[in-house]
């Protein structure tokens, strides 16, 4: 009889925590809280203005833009209070912007990278600098936004660019042993043309399947084997939340966009090579002359290592840093040890360079 | 009975014992799943599987999107393709309407300054006048 109990309070509490599991893996939590102002926008793309914390003589003169990749939210970069990039550097003192690009519609499956980098960037930044009353700024780009950030510098370079931070950028692509990516679409492979004729933009389902899949076992299986074993933590289990509302939430990718990830990049390296033509310009990387810091996260399996470290002999830039960190593509900016390695070395060179 | 200990002298725990064995074995089952795609097999069979799927679908995709554009003009409403237009058009007149925007900032800024200037210059030469009268 004793045992029948206790069989009975074991299945109990298993049945409570398949309920606290379906909960936590169901809903989602409040993100991108830092309090901001929607200051200009361009079909989807919206530029937003977070809003100072200190007075204006303790703020850095020197505004910062952000931008992120094109087919995830922006708002990992302002994951939860207390966890957010966004709220580290408003407190700081920065003046801090981000280009939000907005999900494409059928409408946009024309857009390029050369649309982004020489219609959207230069009339948001001219926005920014407006508001920030300051000729010369600084650019944080992330993943594909760095990409972005790094076509926009070398093709408008006299344009007030002080300081460019670049984060897991993949801007090489010769290794093509080194990079999973480059296999799977490989032209023997995958027919991108064939792809886009049935579904119009990339999907962000598509894309979300190719990043879980470099990792399957830990993406399908080790990721909800963690919240499981620790339930009984509110604060691995808020943390997990947040992480799954921003993962679950996909952004499909222009067609046109993809087009040129894939066959400018992937599969030929023009950028690199230096023969990337955007809109009739050449990508010359010599012409960026910003101060760069690269920042490269040692465990990526989206972006290796050996996609970001040539841009360093390719610029003209004199100051240029390269920071290494222990870490993954994301786990670089929005995991636990971010606000201890991360934020604060950003910050640090950032401060020395926005005065 | 007895707790059974561990040759370590802590507490025998059957969880924690399972648990290593499990993530051990999670472990190997992932670097070898990572292993597996980044092969040319894999790329391979999902693109097979891919193209399959996209082949096999898009007899029936095209014939959707004709009957459907059919209907659309039997009804004489507009297609994707008309709204995909106009929506190009709007981004256009957007984008000519922030340039203009952008201009009117700038005459705003180029007007403002010669505003505050202004006064300095006309005060200008009554302040010359009233040095010259005291000499």
């Amino acid at each position: 009889m004793a045992e029948a109990a206790v069989v009975g309070e074991q299945f109990f509490q298993l049945a409570e925590k398949l309920n606290a599991f379906n909960k936590a893996v169901t809903t989602k939590v409040p993100i991108a809280q830092t309090p901001k102002q929607l200051v200009w926008s361009l079909n989807k793309a919206k530029l937003y203005h977070y809003v100072p914390v200190l007075p204006k003589e303790k703020r850095h003169p020197i505004p910062l833009i952000l931008i992120f990749a094109l087919m995830n939210r922006p708002y990992i970069l302002d994951l939860r209070p207390g966890h957010s990039f966004v709220e580290f550097m408003v407190h700081q003192g920065y003046d801090l912007y981000l280009l939000d690009w907005g999900a494409p519609g059928p409408e946009d499956k024309n857009l390029k990278f050369d649309d982004y980098t020489l219609d959207y960037m230069p009339r948001a930044i001219r926005k920014m600098k407006s508001i920030a009353e300051s000729e010369e700024f600084s650019m944080l780009g992330w993943c594909i936004g760095a990409i972005l950030a790094t076509v926009y510098s070398a093709l408008r370079p006299d344009d007030g660019l002080r300081n460019l931070i670049l984060l897991t950028a993949p801007l090489d692509f010769s290794d093509k042993q080194g990079i999973t990516f480059a296999r799977w679409v490989d032209e023997r492979f995958f027919d991108v043309d064939k792809v886009l004729a049935a579904t119009g933009n990339m999907p962000g389902g598509m894309i979300d399947y190719g990043a879980k899949a470099l990792k399957p076992v830990d993406n399908y299986v080790l990721n909800y084997l963690k919240l499981w074993d620790n339930l009984d933590n509110p604060q691995v289990v808020e943390a997990w939340k947040a992480m799954n509302t921003w993962v679950t939430d996909n952004v499909d990718l222009a067609a046109g966009a993809f087009r040129q990830l894939v066959v400018d990049l992937y599969r030929n390296d023009l950028l690199m090579k230096g023969e990337w033509i955007i809109r009739g310009e050449r990508v010359d990387l010599k012409k960026i002359r910003a101060s760069l810091l690269t920042v490269i996260a040692q465990a990526d399996h989206i972006t290796p290592p050996c996609q970001s470290e040539a841009i360093m002999t390719k610029v003209s830039s004199t100051d240029k840093e390269l920071f290494r960190v222990r870490g993954g593509h994301i786990g670089i900016m929005a995991g636990s040890g971010a606000d201890k390695i991360t934020w604060p070395h950003m910050e640090a060179w950032l401060r020395a360079r926005s005065g | 009975m007895a707790e059974e200990r561990a040759p370590n002298g802590k507490d025998f725990d059957p969880v924690g014992a399972f648990r290593e064995v499990r993530d051990n074995y999670l472990d190997a089952w992932a670097k070898t799943m990572v292993d597996a795609v980044n092969t040319e097999a894999y790329a391979k069979a999902t693109g097979t599987m891919l193209d399959t799927y996209l082949t096999a679908s898009s007899p029936f995709r095209e014939a959707l999107e004709k009957a459907m554009l059919q209907a659309l003009q039997q009804l004489s409403m507009p297609s994707r393709a008309d709204f995909i237009s106009l929506a190009e058009r709007l981004t256009n007149v957007e984008m000519k309407l922030d340039d203009l925007d952008a201009k009117l900032d700038e005459i705003q800024k180029t007007l403002k300054k010669p505003a505050s200037a202004a006064p300095l210059r006309a005060a200008a030469p009554a302040a010359r006048n009233r040095r010259k009268g005291a000499k």
